[in-house]
């Protein structure tokens, strides 16, 4: 046993991950939930939430810290921002080219919407053209008897 | 012989057999002549033969600890326990290749053998036979498995330990594969229908393929959705990583298309979206596969090897070509006739796919935005779950409601029965929202159980209309409910995998909204409150599992017993691996990730509880999406064996 905890710190020091000695700091689910909105900034693709590097593990102290001061959710993320520029947070502020993003959904709805609606219009307009007059069907019946 | 030289060979094999079958084909659409079809039907057979010689090739290196090629001695250890060897054949790009071009092979090799239609086979073989030359042309010029090393080491760094730590890893990538491997099904069908000018009947002849894709896509993002909660230590099942967007924007085209089928099967109407929407769909996975193994995108299923990226932008755009140039004919030669009643089933499932697309779009934008935005301003941004999940929210709303109506309205126009079951529907709704709200639940989760009671409303309501047309017919009410769940698969299994998808929407609604998160360091034997939960550390021990170190807690959980999460330290990697230890509740999961340990004497550990309502619902949420899937699916193989016994009597 003994040897295998002797191995394992060696192991532990060789990666020198963190600090050994000093535990991680208790956290709190409202760090959490911050955290879940900013990113990773050394990982890929990861919030600093689901992440275990060192840097989130840092940005979560951080959090944890700035609530007990008593720090508002937006206060903390402009903190980051300031750090890390807006690429820290994961749902861009609404403003600028960002709106493009915001607004997909409506955009998408709108254009697929139109098309939809012109291909309907379109298909009616074709029926009512190919559609025969009461006359017409009239002279029809009557060439079929006639035959 | 070696295991290099037998792939290779057999690699070349494929490769020719491939090629042959695609000349067949060719010959077969300009001679005309269907003997060349039944040629070309057997190039299918020898080509999959070759490439499962590839696949046990490379099989056959793993499990013998063979280095002597690029593949193993990159990927492969010989102290990964056996399964894990097994599946090292997809735990990077060159096997995953191999894969993909196995599974292609043996879809050609079942197409084959259900063609019906002789003027459209031609073009159905050689579209699913370009395919497939195209990813054996990878594997032998750009991204070889079987490149021999000239000096073999003895041993290897192991597939990517995430890829070890959970037995998912060997099903999820597969069952990706083969659903988007199922989407040249279609895709090939629909080529060949508008080659062929054969604009109406490919929609139903398809169908089955369809929902064979639909049905594994389903099950391979259930699967990754699963594996992400054991394995990635942070108790989600869904980030909204690009790689699992580039998945699930195929997924949404497919599902797109399968609603606007039924459109043009009753109506003979949208005859060119649902080409453009397969076309999409197919051209999406090599999108996803573009994304993913190119490294344009970070994510942390990406594999980064730049080779394969401009190949496979090489391939996309050539798919997009061909499709978009037979569009742009079919467009100019098809004119859809016919006036719509949008208040019936076809109103309603056009606006499903409206929707559906609506998604589609969202889901690329968002992945793209980041370098849309930096190659326009220069500036860097991130989007991801805030962003999505608050789009989603409100399309996902409209979505339930057009699910659960739609089904139920006739063709053509709106009832006095569907008039009535809508009105049961919305006060059932109406009726649960306000119930979770005076009970204390916000607004997002109140609708999440109003649209869930809907939908429920929904099913009942179509299953009684179901059993009164079969009364007709059938002597008593139980034998009315047996033939309609019998010989109504269609229905049936339509309309469980609407509810799965209803039963899913509240467990991700719940989920998301009563999630709790926290982490607290215990000494060894000290209890202590986390989330909620009050948590006693019993034990802190480490073991030694020869291809991998453990640190191992014994924490107990009241009315849970006792859970193990564990620390796993690979040699290739330069930091902890956590290994959460999850319980399954009716109501809860608890997750227990050891977040840190005291690495000199052992006397303290860290751990996080992520306490989640409903999880479980949405395991079992998809477990009855894809009971639906096959109670529709499997009479296929009956029906067509009868069908083929007849003919044959």
């Amino acid at each position: 046993m003994k040897r295998v905890w002797a191995l394992l710190l060696l192991f532990t020091l060789a990666l020198a991950q963190t600090p050994t000695g000093e535990p991680p700091p208790d956290l709190s689910p409202e760090v959490f939930r911050i955290a879940s909105e900013l990113r990773c900034p050394v990982c890929q693709g990861e919030s600093a939430a689901e992440s275990n590097a060192g840097v989130s593990q840092e940005m979560r102290r951080q959090i944890a810290e700035m609530l007990k001061e008593g720090k508002s959710e937006e206060a903390i993320k402009q903190y980051f921002v300031e750090r890390y520029g807006e690429w820290i947070l994961y749902a861009p502020p609404k403003r600028g080219i960002n709106w493009l993003l915001w607004l997909a959904p409506a955009i998408g709805l709108l254009v697929f919407g139109f098309g939809l609606w012109r291909y309907l219009a379109e298909a009616r307009r074709r029926e009512a053209e190919l559609a025969l007059s009461e006359e017409e069907i009239r002279a029809l019946e009557r060439r079929l008897e006639e035959e | 012989m070696t295991p290099g030289l037998l792939g290779n060979v057999a690699l070349v094999l494929g490769f020719v057999f491939t090629a042959l079958g695609l000349v067949l084909s060719a010959v077969a659409w300009w001679a005309k002549d269907a003997r060349y079809v039944e040629a070309a039907k057997r190039a299918a057979v020898f080509s999959f033969l070759a490439a499962l010689l590839a696949f046990a090739a490379l099989e056959w290196a793993l499990l013998t600890d063979d280095f002597s090629i690029a593949y193993t001695a990159k990927n492969h250890s010989t102290k990964s326990p056996t399964w894990v060897k097994f599946a090292t054949l997809w735990a990077a790009l060159e096997g995953s290749i191999l894969l993909w071009a196995t599974f292609q092979a043996l879809y050609t090799l079942f197409a084959a053998r259900r063609l019906r239609d002789y003027w459209m086979a031609p073009a159905v073989l050689g579209t699913l036979f370009g395919v497939q030359l195209f990813f054996f042309a990878v594997m032998l010029f750009v991204a070889n498995p079987f490149t021999p090393v000239p000096n073999p080491p003895t041993e290897g760094p192991g597939p990517n330990p995430l890829l070890q730590n959970h037995w998912m890893m060997a099903v999820h990538p597969v069952l990706m594969y083969l659903g988007f491997v199922g989407i040249s099904v279609p895709f090939a069908y629909a080529v060949a229908a508008m080659l062929a000018r054969r604009y109406q009947s490919w929609v139903a002849e398809t169908r089955w393929w369809t929902l064979v894709a639909f049905g594994f896509l389903t099950a391979a993002i259930f699967a990754g959705g699963w594996w992400s909660y054991e394995v990635l230590g942070w108790g989600g099942y869904w980030a909204w990583d690009p790689v699992e967007n580039a998945s699930f924007i195929p997924w949404l085209l497919l599902v797109a298309f399968l609603h606007t089928a039924l459109v043009q099967e009753r109506r003979g109407m949208f005859k060119t979206w649902n080409f453009a929407y397969v076309t999409l769909a197919f051209a999406a996975t090599v999108f996803g596969t573009f994304l993913t193994r190119s490294g344009v995108i970070q994510s942390v299923h990406a594999f980064v090897e730049g080779a394969v990226g401009p190949v496979f932008l090489g391939f996309l755009l050539a798919v997009l070509f061909v499709g978009f140039s037979l569009l742009s004919r079919v467009a100019s030669e098809v004119r859809d006739v016919g006036g719509l009643n949008l208040v019936s089933r076809e109103g309603l499932l056009l606006g499903a796919s409206l929707v559906f697309a609506t998604m589609a779009f969202v889901v690329v934008l968002g992945t793209l935005f980041p370098l849309i935005v930096e190659a326009a301003t220069g500036d860097k941004v991130s989007v991801g779950s805030p962003f999505f999940d608050s789009v989603f929210a409100p399309l996902g709303t409209v979505l339930l409601l057009l699910m659960g109506a739609g089904p139920l309205f006739p063709w053509g126009r709106l009832d006095a029965y569907a008039a009535r079951a809508l009105s049961v529907m919305l006060s059932a709704l109406a009726l649960s929202m306000a119930l979770s709200l005076f009970l204390g639940a916000t607004f997002g989760v109140a609708l999440g159980v109003g649209l869930f009671a809907y939908n429920l409303v929904a099913v009942f309501a179509q299953a009684g209309r179901g059993v009164a047309a079969w009364r007709k017919k059938a002597r008593g009410v139980l034998a009315a409910v047996f033939a309609y769940l019998t010989r109504a698969r269609r229905q049936v299994g339509a309309q469980l995998v609407h509810f799965g998808v209803a039963l899913a929407a509240l467990a991700i609604v719940f989920s998301q909204a009563y999630r709790v998160d926290a982490q607290k360091t215990l000494e060894v034997g000290e209890r202590a409150v986390v989330a909620g939960v009050p948590l006693t550390l019993h034990r802190l021990d480490a073991r030694d599992e020869g291809f991998r170190y453990a640190v191992i807690a014994e924490v107990e959980v009241p009315g849970v017993g006792r859970m193990y999460p564990r620390l796993h330290y690979y040699p290739t990697m330069n930091s902890p691996l956590a290994a959460p230890s999850v319980h399954y509740g009716l109501y809860n999961d608890d997750y227990l990730i050891l977040q840190a340990f005291d690495t000199e004497q052992g006397r303290w550990a860290t751990l996080r509880l992520v306490r989640t309502p409903m999880v479980l619902w949405l395991w079992i949420a998809g477990g009855i999406i894809l009971f639906g899937v096959f109670y529709i699916v499997f009479p296929g193989f009956a029906l067509r064996r009868r069908e083929s016994a007849e003919v044959a009597a």
